[in-house]
């Protein structure tokens, strides 16, 4: 149970964050497929920083940690400028930009880790070694039956995640921004004639997605893997969306989504190991989440509502 | 570009802006800007580029090698690349018939990956004559994909599922399931591949040995043309193209002139599912001869990015899944020959794809520099050519 708990939330909440930046991006009214390439991305620069500062800091520092995590969001950003380029600027259709984002960056990324690890490292690989993340636990809290749990060998990015959910709730419903922001989505043309310039925040939208989807990207590369090599790309970008959707471009709602999402699978896992079943059922199990979210959906769908721009390129002279 | 552009109002802004020419000529200029782009970075690495494209070309048999192995032959590469040609031609058309009617099919390849399965199990595993087991195959990965795709339209029709989501959580389960299905029954412990089919089933003869040399035959290859031409003809000239289209555009406007647009959605999300089944099998059980589980096939992604470049026109992803696959192809020997990483080649069609994807507003800045020149050259020539340089890639305001 205990187990659960926490494999349930370190796989949880870096998918909340990711489907954190495309709830920006698609209140603000793009359509965000990019996700799964800006998180590969991010995590792409985040490693890579690592791995080229790996020698400045003592054995076991955590130091390079928390600057990949500035570093993942620094990079997922920038390379989200490109999607914003894309979409705003050269009016290209969301849905081809966000699929063509996602295979540049499997490509873009693949590319430059075999060549950086040739040229600078002088190995063939295409991974980045990260350190191992420290897991923190509460004493006391601990201690607590069942709840415990949330506070038992946590990530310390779990709580950078939690204060970044609370801060974007903050921002984006109760700020001037936030609103701008989501009415940008719904009527940019009553946007527009508040005098605010639609493009521009939809442009930072969108890259507020890239470093938050950056992040996320980063934390898997943290909890599930300790390197980064192409196997990030393992469709957590997807399964965002799919979260988001699901929980109606709405923040609660989505955090609910990705915990499920989080618990059924190490759910599964423990059930497995539980019935002393062969590991090829693990497959089986996995499949679960995915069932239940297709069934959730069923019942849920119906009042389920778009941003009402969602996906249009805003044309000053339509009506 | 900007330099070629910038230019008095040459020929080649001319060319570009020939509007009889632009589906063509627009493509072109993508697939140009990125081969540029790909060039530099090879040399920056310190390698010729030409040399490298030559090599993808001789890579993928379109271009002769300096030396072949025993028994093998330009033809043995072109037919190769053929032989992965046909599952692409198939998933593209898939994707791009969803896209027509405002359909976002990113399922392509879960359906595939089913169709493939099923269609293993029931007839590559059995002793079937071949005349009877190859149309078997067909017919039934293109009923496996369009179940699939059914009931994803369905969803969409009956319980407002977003069908993006519907598609990746299908492409999830049919992903688990069928992984555990060949892990415990079907699995070859050697290759950990799910165990060879049976010879009669394959959709490609393969080692057919021609004038010397040993070639694989892609027995879908001409089908998959002829599907894209029959593709075109539907929704060019029926009246279930008619309205595919016009659900497509305006879902709405397509409501209010009388078509029924619940059945187009789940009929147009049936037959995309069905051409993702053929896809399956041609990939599965023609290109390969054996499923790998827990891994869901790139080239339903892939699928997406090709027919988006071929302007999901039916005709059109006939060529862009030629350039795409061919460039796959090519890779490996670029590689082992010019020593330029294999995945140059996907950089090259994340370019090209980018490029493409701007092709609207290349389009319609080449349109905007050309007006704005044709009217200096006629009426005050001097003062205005000032202008027309600085179409590079967007200086102007936001709605110029």
């Amino acid at each position: 149970m205990n187990t659960m708990i926490i494999d349930g939330l370190s796989y949880a909440l870096p998918l909340l964050i990711i489907a954190c930046g495309g709830i920006f991006s698609e209140r603000s009214g793009v359509t965000n497929l990019a996700l799964e390439g800006f998180l590969g991305f991010g995590a792409f620069t985040g490693s890579l920083f690592v791995a080229l500062t790996s020698s400045w800091f003592s054995n076991g520092s955590t130091v390079p940690m928390y600057l990949a995590f500035l570093f993942a969001m620094l990079g997922g950003g920038f390379y989200a400028l490109l999607f914003a380029l894309l979409c705003i600027k050269f009016r290209a259709n969301q849905v081809i930009a966000g699929v063509v984002i996602n295979i540049l960056s499997v490509a873009l990324t693949g590319f430059l880790t075999s060549q950086i690890n040739s040229s600078v490292f002088g190995e063939a690989s295409n991974k980045f070694q990260l350190g191992v993340s420290p897991r923190w636990t509460v004493p006391g809290l601990s201690q607590i039956p069942v709840l415990g749990a949330v506070f038992t060998k946590f990530y310390p990015f779990e709580i950078l995640i939690v204060i970044l959910v609370i801060f974007i709730n903050y921002l984006l419903y109760k700020t001037r921004f936030g609103m701008h922001l989501r009415a940008a989505g719904d009527n940019p043309q009553a946007v527009d004639t508040a005098g605010i310039s639609v493009a521009k925040v939809r442009f930072t939208a969108v890259v507020i997605a890239g470093m938050l989807a950056g992040l996320g990207g980063m934390c898997y590369a943290y909890s599930i893997s300790t390197n980064f090599s192409p196997s990030i790309y393992f469709g957590a970008g997807y399964l965002a969306i799919a979260a988001m959707i699901f929980g109606n471009w709405k923040l609660m709602p989505t955090l609910a989504a990705c915990l499920i999402f989080g618990l059924a699978r190490s759910g599964a896992y423990q059930l497995v190991g539980y019935l002393k079943l062969s590991s090829n059922y693990t497959n089986l199990a996995l499949a679960i989440p995915y069932v239940l979210t297709l069934l959730l959906l069923i019942f849920f769908s119906k009042t389920n509502r778009a941003p009402r721009a969602l996906g249009e390129i805003y044309d000053k002279s339509k009506r | 570009m900007s330099k070629q552009k910038g230019c008095r109002p040459g020929w080649f802004l001319r060319l570009l802006g020939y509007k009889k020419t632009q589906f063509l000529t627009i493509p072109l200029f993508s697939i140009l800007c990125s081969l540029l782009a790909i060039a530099i970075l090879i040399l920056l690495i310190g390698k010729n580029p030409l040399t490298a494209f030559q090599s993808l070309l001789q890579g993928s048999g379109w271009l002769p090698k300096p030396n072949y192995a025993a028994g093998k032959s330009i033809l043995t590469d072109l037919l190769e690349m053929l032989d992965a040609y046909t599952p692409m031609l198939f998933a593209s058309l898939a994707v791009a018939l969803a896209f027509k009617a405002g359909l976002f099919n990113i399922g392509v390849s879960g359906q595939m990956l089913l169709a493939g399965f099923v269609t293993t199990v029931l007839v590559g595993y059995q002793d079937f004559p071949a005349g009877l087991a190859k149309p078997l195959v067909v017919l039934l990965g293109f009923i496996c994909g369009s179940l699939v795709g059914a009931l994803i339209g369905f969803l969409k029709y009956r319980f407002n599922v977003n069908e993006v989501v519907s598609s990746i959580m299908l492409n999830y389960i049919i992903q688990y399931v069928v992984g555990f299905f060949i892990q415990t029954r079907y699995v070859d412990v050697v290759s950990r591949q799910s165990r060879t089919i049976n010879a009669p089933a394959r959709l490609t003869l393969v080692d057919v040995a021609w004038g010397g040399v040993k070639l694989r035959l892609p027995l879908l290859f001409i089908p998959a043309i002829l599907m894209a031409v029959l593709l075109y003809f539907y929704l060019k000239s029926t009246v279930g193209g008619y309205e595919l289209k016009a659900v497509g555009l305006n879902r709405q406007a397509a409501r209010y002139a009388g078509i029924k647009v619940g059945k187009r959605l789940v009929s147009s999300m049936t037959l995309s599912g069905g051409l993702a089944g053929l896809a399956g099998v041609t990939y599965y059980l023609g290109y390969y001869a054996s499923i790998k589980p827990n891994e869901l096939a790139s080239l339903g992604f892939d699928s997406i990015a090709v027919s988006l470049l071929g302007n999901s026109h039916p005709l059109g992803i006939i060529f862009s899944s030629l350039l795409i696959t061919s460039l796959d192809k090519g890779s490996t020997y670029m590689n082992s020959t010019v020593g330029v990483r294999q995945e140059v080649s996907s950089l090259v069609t994340g370019m090209i794809l980018l490029f493409s994807a701007c092709s609207a507003y290349i389009r319609y800045k080449v349109d905007d520099s050309l007006r704005l020149s044709l009217a200096g050259s006629e009426g005050t020539a001097a003062p205005i050519q000032r202008k027309t340089p600085a179409s590079g890639s967007g200086k102007r305001g936001k709605n110029a």
